[in-house]
């Protein structure tokens, strides 16, 4: 795909906090390119920076924040360059985002109808009648029955999944062109997870929208994605079409990820992890940062870092031993297969 | 749509009246309102002048017990019926007045303080760490003192020393509230900083100060009451329930010839601070939706 039509265009994006402690690199070096009526699946672990990169994208860091290098280009335009005036406009008008915590995004004190309206008010030129119109279509298109009645329900009044499809309502009332969905379903059971994802779906077609799909769960990113771009530790280390990254995944991390998933016809007494933690922040490792829990590490890894670079078309990866882990992968499931 | 708003307000009023404490405490303060108004047709006027003077009925100062043309009793010359009904008036005067404007203090200081943070922060709540290590009622009394006697010098002084709490609930809950979801989630549909503070910081933060001050409009009466007791309150003869007291000071040892001047006065009090507790209780479950279900 030519980068030149994307929608947003995400390059060496580094995202920074200045802490007490020291400097936080949540963000450190990433890119991806998001087109128009695409799901693009952003996965890693918690801490990885997959929320902060969404943030930055619409600015929403706190004041300890800095967008410290990098460039984000959105429908052409330089984001950073955007006076905060003119941002304002933009954030729900053309970008939004959807919470993990359907709860905490809704705000206790006011009606679900109240909240979506005020979004609708904020950026369309409509009265208040017509803004309460459109709040109750809006809860309707996601699902929510009685949404005559619903409308005037306070978020403590509706059960989990309703609130998430009342945030969902919220964010596409004015019909963005880019839709974050940070773990949208995370807090979600089992089934409603299915309902919103199908939900989110069904939406993004009939409103033609870009949709970013941050999760850790790569069974969401099988179901939503085209595309993926793996995070670790702050950086990109594998990004790939959706169907490529299943069955040639090349980086270990991605390896790793694949493998924590159990499987119905298996029957483990422990499931696999990948062993140890992200490393703290404050302290990556030298070289590459995976190499504290990769099982080909050598002291290469933890000198130099792997550069991302291109394993076939559209696909790359940052390790510096992808023929290794491409037979290792064989191995592993020649013996799967016996 | 304006139908659908009022049965929500009729739906919360009918819970209302459900709630019994809700009810005593909402009756109680409509009787106490009705008792200040219409104080002059209840115990008449002071046709002396001032009618916050309660009017001297007897040179002596011995305690006269009730009878029906001083149905409360009289002490130290004072007619004590005239002084419960007009000290109503001076009860929900120092209550509103010193809880409005202490509040009013507190609830600047305390956005301020969370707003900017920093080093506008630390000093604010340095300021309101001297201010509450000095205990209240001495620092009232000293207060007084300093001023001279008089209600308004009360007031004065009552606010000076009244407004910390306040200050630090609304500061803890901005705080709070300023890292809640939902305020990130107005920053993404893209709500202007003041709207965000307005709409969603506020009012998440705001009732537990409308509970709080309800709830200390009763505790004022009384503190100025106990400063009244003292001598450093209100100037004699003034129509308040502490200065009734205070008169009954010098008859303490002689309760069976006193009573009165302690019953009377001091049931009024203790019903002032109760109706308010009770309605500031009610208040909180109209005010926070979270308690309506």
């Amino acid at each position: 795909m030519d980068s030149k039509n994307a929608l947003l265009q995400v390059k060496d994006l580094r995202t920074y906090f200045h802490t007490e402690d020291g400097i936080v690199k949540a963000v450190d070096g990433v890119t991806f390119d998001v087109y128009s009526g695409e799901t693009l699946g952003i996965v890693g672990e918690s801490g990885c920076g997959k929320s902060v990169t969404s943030l930055s994208v619409m600015r929403l860091l706190d004041e300890k924040g800095e967008i410290a290098g990098g460039k984000i280009i959105f429908e052409g335009r330089d984001v950073m360059a955007i006076p905060e005036s003119q941002m304002m406009k933009i954030r729900g008008n053309d970008m939004a985002m959807i919470f993990q915590e359907p709860m905490t995004a809704l705000n206790p004190v006011f009606t679900v109808g109240f909240q979506i309206m005020e979004a609708i008010l904020l950026h369309q030129d409509v009265n208040k009648e017509q803004a309460r119109t459109m709040a109750i279509d809006m809860l309707r298109k996601v699902g929510i029955p009685e949404p005559e009645k619903r409308v005037d329900e306070y978020p403590h009044e509706l059960s989990g999944g309703m609130r998430q499809r009342a945030m969902i309502a919220m964010a596409l009332s004015c019909n963005p062109k880019l839709l974050f969905a940070d773990e949208p379903t995370t807090a979600l059971d089992v089934t409603i997870q299915a309902q919103i994802l199908e939900l989110m779906k069904s939406l993004q077609e009939q409103y033609g929208m870009a949709l970013v799909m941050i999760t850790h769960d790569l069974g969401v990113i099988a179901e939503m994605a085209q595309r993926v771009v793996v995070m670790y530790a702050g950086k990109v280390v594998e990004y790939a079409e959706v169907l490529t990254l299943f069955k040639k995944p090349r980086h270990p991390y991605t390896w790793g990820l694949m493998n924590a998933i159990p499987k119905l016809d298996e029957d483990k007494e422990v499931l696999y992890n990948i062993p140890g933690v992200v490393p703290d922040p404050l302290d990556f490792p030298d070289g590459c940062r995976f190499n504290t829990r990769c099982p080909l590490a050598t002291d290469k890894c933890r000198k130099e870092e792997p550069p991302l670079v291109e394993v076939e078309e559209n696909h790359t990866s940052a390790c510096w031993y992808v023929d290794k882990l491409v037979e290792m992968i064989k191995v592993s499931r020649a013996g799967e297969g016996a | 749509m304006a139908v659908k708003r009022k049965s929500e307000f009729r739906k919360i009023m009918k819970k209302y009246w459900k709630n019994g404490t809700a009810v005593l405490g909402t009756c109680l303060l409509v009787f106490f309102i009705i008792v200040a108004v219409f104080a002059p047709q209840i115990a008449g006027v002071n046709e002396m002048g001032n009618n916050y003077q309660i009017p001297r009925v007897s040179w002596s100062s011995k305690p006269i017990a009730p009878t029906s043309e001083h149905p409360f009793g009289v002490i130290g010359g004072r007619d004590i019926f005239y002084g419960v009904v007009w000290g109503t008036r001076t009860a929900f005067r120092l209550g509103l007045i010193i809880t409005g404007f202490s509040a009013l203090i507190g609830v600047a200081i305390g956005s301020i303080s969370a707003y900017f943070g920093g080093w506008v922060d630390e000093i604010l709540m340095r300021i309101v760490d001297i201010f509450l290590s000095i205990p209240f009622l001495v620092a009232a009394m000293v207060m007084t003192t300093i001023l001279g006697k008089g209600l308004d010098k009360v007031i004065i002084a009552l606010i000076i020393f009244g407004w910390m709490s306040t200050a630090r609930l609304i500061r803890g809950n901005i705080l709070q509230a300023r890292e809640e979801q939902y305020v990130l989630a107005a920053k993404a549909l893209g709500q202007k900083d003041w709207k965000i503070i307005m709409k969603h910081i506020l009012p998440n933060t705001i009732f537990p100060v409308v509970v709080q001050m309800s709830m200390r409009i009763g505790s004022y009466v009384i503190t100025a009451a106990g400063l009244s007791f003292l001598g450093v309150g209100a100037e004699p003869g003034y129509a308040d329930w502490g200065t009734i007291l205070s008169y009954s000071r010098n008859w303490m040892t002689m309760l069976n010839e006193s009573w009165f001047a302690i019953v009377f006065p001091g049931t009024a009090m203790v019903l002032f601070v109760l109706a308010w507790n009770l309605v500031g209780d009610a208040l909180r479950d109209i005010f926070d939706p979270r308690m309506r279900s």
